[in-house]
């Protein structure tokens, strides 16, 4: 009966696999549909939304590429400075996103890892492309560290660590969310 | 006929009588040339704080115009600031932003330079120079002067400059008292740097604006960021694309404002703060609040509560954070932001600092994402063939003001005006023209009104 365990055990991983995957793809489509209040209702009450500042260093001293909480960030958020930030968009007057830029989010490489009680810790790479007016570009690269919580509305994100493959910032704001 | 060259137009570029400049000075590339030169090539620059750099061998990689120049905590606790490139053959000897060394060791050939910049070990000196070159003549170009004012380190390739503190002269060093006197000041880890398509000059011109944030930062009014007095309502007709006035709240008309410009071209300009206080029912400035660090600062210092400029590129914001607005290229400016925290400030305090220090400035800045929005757009109007030929206007109360000076600072107190961007392009101006150092400072000592 071994191998009916082991098929099954795929078979949920496969299951799972694709539950986060849709929770992604439904995420992006928030997003990208400029439904930025829906998204913060994405995330728990505790949530930590954090992209560090990237430095380059040499390979010895790689363990300071990235700042840490409680040093400089480009985003430290808690759900309420989320909520503030999408409610930023919704007043008409946020002018670095009105005319709003377009967006496009592409989540791959969704890497389910350690299980614990109700969380998971999920890693996956994006590229987020925008166009902002007649003709501005920004690309972002890079990959996410999320905790995603069981929740009674479905999955949460309950932590969000952004890490940009990007040292100075090739960009005039980061107006857009990750 | 040979079309003139800007430079030689520089007295039509800017006036000071009509308020008003010429729209190429943010687009030109004679300009920029002439900026790195004779501004860029002369100035005291600011390069880092020495918290940045507590332990020897530490280095900071910073921009001096053009050039970038590492700066380094030396063997006996001494700082050095040197040029990034090989005495060999120009490669940089260090590519990495920030970090600590032994020494440098170039990656082409080999050649290795000491902390102080000389030259330590060059592979093969026998074999292949036969003992023939001469390292000491062959170190790192070091700075002409190096200089550290209260924990900032500043720089010139000019040795001729005056020293420091009388580079700065009362303003200037005002300007980096007003952080300094906040505690055992620190560099929060982590310097935010970002790219904007804008004439650097437009960010500068941007620090002593308090006409913009009304509408500029209306969304974060909106939103209680900034506190807006209540009942003060937009006047003179700010209309929406519908037709609808807008309801703005503003900083009003007759909010005081305390302008001090000086020599060289360093200038302060914002509210007054009992005026901020009372207006908006808030006390950012509660740290200032004994007599110690009034009597330090002065009696026109501690009323400060707006924005310090270091002429070129240096600003000291009321939040207590510096920002370095770097010139790339002409139409490219890279936004450096040094967040400060007191060493001996709460846990609690520095998470809240913190926070304020993210959520204003920098690209995702509540505030600042707006203000990169309008630089760039208005460096963007300056290239068009007849738009660049509409001249820029900086005409609020012009000619209305009195010039009191006292203490060595040469204070304007009035309602908002726009005397500190005036001074900042009409010091520019002498900038350009390569006086004297004396000349320079005859130049830019501030008129009776303004
Ligand atoms: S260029 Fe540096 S060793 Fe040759
Ligand atoms: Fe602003």
């Amino acid at each position: 009966m071994t191998t009916e365990t082991a098929e099954q055990a795929r078979l949920t991983a496969v299951l799972l696999q694709h539950e986060v995957e849709q929770f992604y793809y439904h995420e992006s489509a928030l997003l990208d549909a400029h439904r930025y209040e829906d998204w913060v209702f994405l995330f728990t009450e505790d949530t930590h939304y954090f992209m560090p500042l990237r430095r380059t260093v040499t390979r010895r001293q790689l363990h300071l590429e990235f700042t840490k909480p409680g040093e400089m960030a480009f985003f430290d958020e808690d759900k309420n400075y989320l909520e503030i930030r999408a409610r930023k968009f919704a007043t008409g007057t946020s002018w670095a996103e009105d005319p709003p830029s377009r967006t496009r989010h592409l989540i791959t490489n969704v890497r389910i890892g350690e299980k614990s009680g109700d969380e998971l810790q999920v890693h996956s790479n994006f590229l987020l492309y925008r166009t902002r007016l007649k003709n501005d570009l920004d690309q972002w690269v890079g990959r996410r560290e999320d905790t995603l919580r069981r929740t009674e509305a479905g999955l949460a994100i309950a932590k969000r660590h952004i890490f940009l493959d990007q040292t100075v910032l090739q960009s005039a704001n980061l107006s857009s969310f990750f | 006929m040979a079309e003139t060259k800007v430079a030689d137009q520089l007295d039509s570029l800017v006036s000071l009588e009509r308020g008003e400049i010429d729209r190429r000075i943010f687009s030109d590339p004679e300009i920029f040339d002439l900026e790195m030169k004779h501004i860029f090539g002369r100035a005291w620059l600011f390069l880092c704080h020495e918290s940045q750099i507590p332990r020897r061998g530490d280095f900071f990689e910073a921009p001096m115009g053009t050039d970038n120049v590492l700066v380094v905590r030396q063997k006996d606790g001494g700082i050095k600031a040197f040029l990034n490139t090989c005495s060999h053959r120009g490669n940089a000897v260090c590519r990495a932003e920030e970090g600590n060394v032994r020494n440098f060791m170039c990656t082409y050939h080999g050649w290795t330079f000491g902390l102080d910049g000389e030259l330590v070990g060059v592979p093969g000196s026998s074999l292949f120079y036969k003992d023939k070159l001469d390292r000491s003549k062959h170190p790192l170009r070091k700075v002409a002067q190096l200089e550290s004012y209260r924990g900032f380190v500043f720089a010139t390739f000019d040795e001729t400059a005056p020293p420091l503190p009388e580079y700065l002269g009362a303003t200037g060093r005002l300007g980096l008292d007003l952080l300094a006197e906040r505690g055992d000041m620190e560099v929060i880890p982590g310097i935010q740097k970002f790219t904007v398509k804008t004439n650097w000059k437009f960010t500068v011109d941007n620090v002593f604006d308090y006409y913009h944030p009304q509408i500029t930062h209306m969304s974060a009014f909106a939103l209680g960021l900034i506190p807006a007095p209540p009942d003060n309502y937009m006047e003179g007709g700010a209309k929406s694309e519908t037709g609808a006035n807008l309801e703005v709240p503003f900083l009003p008309t007759d909010l005081h404002n305390v302008v001090m410009v000086g020599e060289y071209g360093h200038a302060i300009s914002g509210p007054d703060q009992d005026a901020l206080e009372v207006s908006t029912g808030v006390e950012p400035f509660a740290w200032r609040h004994n007599d110690e660090t009034q009597a330090r600062l002065g009696r026109h210092g501690s009323r400060v509560a707006g924005h310090p400029h270091i002429f070129p590129t240096t600003w000291v914001t009321a939040g207590g954070q510096l920002s370095l607005r770097v010139p790339r290229e002409p139409g490219v400016t890279e936004i450096w932001w040094f967040s400060f925290r007191d060493k001996n400030a709460s846990p609690e305090e520095n998470a809240a600092l913190l926070s304020s220090h993210i959520h204003f400035f920098g690209p995702a800045g509540l505030l600042e994402q707006e203000d990169g929005e309008n630089w760039a757009q208005s460096t963007l109007q300056t290239k068009g063939l007849h738009s660049r030929e509409v001249p820029q206007l900086l005409k609020m109360g012009l000619g209305t003001s009195e010039v009191v000076k006292d203490d060595g600072l040469a204070i304007i107190d009035a309602p908002i005006n726009e005397h500190a961007q005036l001074w900042t392009y009409h010091s520019w101006r002498e900038w350009l023209r390569n006086p004297t150092w004396e000349e320079l400072r005859e130049r830019t000592v501030p008129h009776d009104r303004f």
